[in-house]
């Protein structure tokens, strides 16, 4: 492993490259000032998290009685308070609660619950319930978009399959994606491709738009390789699970000093319509063990206290199984905040399982006040530009 | 309104709009894999409609296509099967993609992959995945009411929407709601109700012994309500009921748009005018992809290199074009390159697949796409191993010739040309580049191969 100081005279010399703009990376200089920075990442749970199976009121009747096979044994779960408790699965995540680095919230959802994953992850994405203002940008980039004119790109980095989720999309913000750390080395010299990337006047507009798409990609990749070839030690890639890579190449990007304010993991797998017992303990442990690791890793960099994680699913299940020993889409589901600072262990009422409403929990906590909260309270951006509204905060930090 | 038969016109080349090389370049690149300078040549030699008929017939190719081409796919695709393994399934799909006499029947299964977005992660069953692939080729041309029935029949179908967990007692929603939402009406032209209601209906399917098997006993009989009408609907009934609705025809007809026409092309007055023909041919999908294919409004210039090309389009496209059959690339590594591209086959990101367009141009994929290509020049993507000599391929199309005249024909080429003062850099660049005549041919290549007009369609 090399030390940051080494760390922060290559970048120097990658951003002395001539070919490329400052692009991603600041100055060691500027890293060194900028350290305070605060950065979220958010990590949405793809296909809708069976929440009642995750944050379990094991105490209320009505849990084993709407979950005849899916209940989870009382004498394994980890006990949160008196009538609360994680999923056996999520060890890690306990020993978080347990430090006062994670905050439950609970009963999160929107008004009218749309069971559409599509519908309702772009719910989520965008903030906005009018399936109108769904096309356009998302929360994340319009926050991110606020800070575009002065603050240099990209603004977000997004690190998982698939392509960059509309939560990150805005109007003058840049997201960029890093899949895996080899992507970003360039076999051919990036001179040669970037003189393959020249337009005229003659080209089409389409042909101009995307030289630029490729002009930064390159630009991009050039300056990143090195920074990530050097923070991760040979052979990490084998061991972490899919989401635990993603969450350390975003590691060594905040380690690196880079421009983005915004991280976006996703990881996949929460649609459990059928026999979901193992599989839904497979990904809690997934996901709690690697945002666990990410934090410690940060922690033992002294970047714990700039980094906050939000996790999310576009909606929880209905909280009566189903026929199929599986889940069907449902509605509100507690939101995962971990990270520095928080005042709460709990916010938000346990669910009322004998007042379902259409065989769903019942929203507690709009979802927007999460995002509220968080744009406000931990990245500085004013709430109701972004959100289009005004939304009660919730008492997330420690004043 | 402009009658469906007046919006597409069929093409005639005018004096503003000629048969020329930029258009036969383009009816292969949109419509097809990209051709060799032998298919252009001929299509040039011939009328635009000729060369339409071509594609259409599956009789576009003249270069590499192996006598035995049906039985070697099929052969490759039976031994994936065989052995479990996910890649070499891929890659038999990239055999035909390379291989097929029909270009567009490929592109057309890739479509319909993407419309009925199945993914191996769930399914975990190759004979399945292969077998719904093949209904997706069978079909592509179809009515659409065959393709869809065939398709949601299919095993692999009914494992990813969880419908032979759906019976009487306890309906699951997820294929109900997918088949309106995705695969027919699209979003909006249907209720929560409508979902549960067709769930009703949909029970009593089940995979048995790896097949489709209706079971009675499973299935809902009562009455139900769906968009309006109340009958004791089964699943057959139900789609029945679903392809008849305007939404689907529309829907479907958006889908093939999207495939023909750059986004400024796609607009109301052309969804609605392809819906129209297709619902008086029966939604016939061959016949509404030959009326757009014909129409002067694809070859429009407009409508020229106004896509961004599919991974699966830059990758086979550029391997054909450039004649790299002998040796043939690894249709292993040209899979692997497309999932690094954002299109792993048979594993699309969720029941929507692929969102395509500009979503291809990811940072990661632009630099796989480079990536690629040098690969490809430096013969990593060939058993060999050795550096590929393209200097054969210029000898052969067009005899002794310095760097200049070979690149203005490899502009011609790839593109139907490009502009003087590109194809002048280009050559500089190449010839600064290069120590000798191959390695500065083989810059040339990765210049124009990696431009712009590459990545578009």
């Amino acid at each position: 492993m090399i030390t940051r100081r080494q760390l922060l005279k290559r970048s120097l010399l990658v951003s002395l490259s001539p070919v490329v703009p400052a692009f991603l990376t600041r100055t060691a200089g500027a890293a060194e000032t900028d350290k305070d920075g605060r950065v979220l990442v958010v990590i949405q749970l793809d296909g809708g998290n069976d929440g009642l199976n995750t944050v379990v009121p094991y105490r209320d009747e009505n849990y084993a009685r709407l979950r005849p096979k899916l209940k989870l044994p009382q004498d394994r779960l980890i006990k949160l308070n008196d009538e609360l408790a994680l999923h056996a699965s999520m060890k890690a995540a306990g020993e978080l609660f347990e430090h006062g680095r994670l905050t439950i919230v609970q009963g999160v959802g929107y008004p009218n619950p749309n069971r559409s994953h599509f519908r309702s992850m772009a719910i989520w994405h965008t903030a906005r319930l009018d399936e109108a203002e769904h096309g356009q940008y998302g929360w994340l980039g319009r926050a991110l978009d606020t800070q575009a004119a002065t603050r240099t790109g990209p603004h977000a980095v997004y690190s998982s399959l698939g392509s960059v989720p509309l939560a990150l999309w805005g109007r003058r913000s840049a997201t960029i994606e890093v899949k895996s750390k080899d992507e970003l080395a360039l076999d051919s010299p990036v001179e040669l491709l970037q003189a393959a990337t020249s337009t005229t006047d003659e080209c089409s507009q389409l042909a101009r738009r995307v030289s630029v798409e490729c002009g930064d990609a390159f630009a991009t990749c050039e300056r990143l390789a090195p920074i990530l070839a050097g923070q991760m030690a040979p052979g990490e890639d084998d061991g972490p699970t899919r989401l635990a890579a993603h969450l350390s190449i975003i590691s060594a990007l905040i380690k690196a000093g880079t421009t983005a304010r915004v991280y976006y993991a996703a990881q996949r797998g929460y649609d459990t319509h059928a026999s979901q017992t193992y599989e839904h303990a497979r990904l809690l442990r997934e996901f709690a063990g690697a945002v666990k690791t990410f934090l410690d890793d940060l922690a033992a960099s002294g970047l714990a206290d700039r980094v906050l994680v939000l996790a999310f699913s576009e909606f929880g299940r209905r909280a009566a199984e189903n026929a199929s020993e599986g889940t069907d889409h449902g509605a509100a589901a507690p939101v995962f905040i971990a990270g520095p600072n928080l005042a709460s262990p709990i916010i938000g009422p346990a669910p009322n399982l004998s007042q379902l409403k259409d065989g769903d929990v019942e929203m507690a906590v709009d979802f927007r006040q999460v995002y509220a909260t968080i744009l406000r309270q931990w990245l500085g951006v004013p709430p109701a530009e972004v959100l289009g509204a005004a939304f009660d905060e919730l008492a997330l930090f420690r004043a | 309104m402009e009658s469906a038969a007046d919006y597409w016109k069929p093409y005639e080349p005018t004096a503003a709009a000629p048969w020329n090389r930029r258009r036969a370049v383009h009816l292969h690149r949109r419509a097809g894999f990209a051709a060799t300078w032998a298919e252009l040549e001929r299509d040039l030699a011939g009328n635009p409609q000729d060369a339409v008929t071509r594609l259409i017939a599956g009789q576009a190719r003249i270069d590499a296509v192996p006598g035995d081409f049906e039985a070697l796919a099929k052969m490759l695709t039976d031994a994936a099967t065989a052995s479990q393994l996910d890649r070499r399934l891929k890659a038999a799909w990239v055999f035909r993609m390379l291989f097929s006499p029909d270009p567009l029947g490929e592109r057309l299964t890739l479509l319909w992959h993407n419309h009925f977005a199945t993914s191996n992660l769930k399914v975990q069953n190759l004979k399945f995945i292969d077998a719904q692939n093949d209904v997706l080729r069978r079909h592509g041309r179809a009515p659409f009411g065959e393709l869809l029935a065939a398709a949601v029949h299919s095993p692999a179908m009914l494992v990813w929407l969880d419908a032979d967990k759906n019976v009487s007692a306890h309906p699951n929603e997820n294929l109900g709601r997918e088949l309106m939402e995705l695969f027919t009406l699209g979003i909006g032209n249907y209720t929560e109700a409508d979902v549960q209601q067709a769930a009703r209906a949909l029970t009593g399917w089940k995979v048995v012994a790896d097949q489709f098997r209706f079971r009675g006993e499973r299935h809902d009989g009562g009455e139900k309500t769906i968009l309006g009408q109340t009958a004791k609907f089964d699943g057959d009934g139900l789609l029945a009921l679903l392809i008849e609705q305007p939404a689907t025809a529309r829907r479907v007809a958006w889908r093939l748009c999207r495939m023909m026409l750059g986004e400024p092309l796609i607009d109301d007055a052309a969804i609605d005018a392809l819906a129209e023909s297709l619902k008086k041919h029966d939604l016939n999908i061959g016949g509404a992809v030959e009326i757009v294919l014909r129409s002067e409004r694809f070859f429009a210039a407009e409508n020229i290199a106004a896509t961004i090309a599919a991974p699966p389009q830059y990758v086979i496209g550029t391997v054909r074009a450039l004649e790299c059959f002998v040796p043939p690339p690894s249709t292993l590594l040209l899979a692997g390159w497309m999932t690094r591209m954002g299109q792993d086959l048979f594993y699309p990101p969720n029941v929507g697949g692929w969102s395509e367009g500009k979503a291809w141009l990811a940072s990661g994929a632009i630099v796989a796409r480079a990536n690629f290509l040098t690969a490809l020049v430096e013969g990593r993507l060939a058993q060999s191993g050795a550096a590929r000599d393209f200097g054969p391929l210029i000898q052969r199309h067009c005899g002794e010739v310095n760097l200049a005249q070979s690149v203005e024909w490899l502009a011609e080429l790839a593109f139907g040309g490009l502009p003087q003062s590109i194809t002048h850099g280009v050559e500089r660049e190449a010839a600064s580049r290069g120590k000798d005549g191959a390695s500065a041919l083989s810059s040339a290549i990765l210049l124009l191969f990696s431009r712009p007009e590459a990545h578009l369609a």
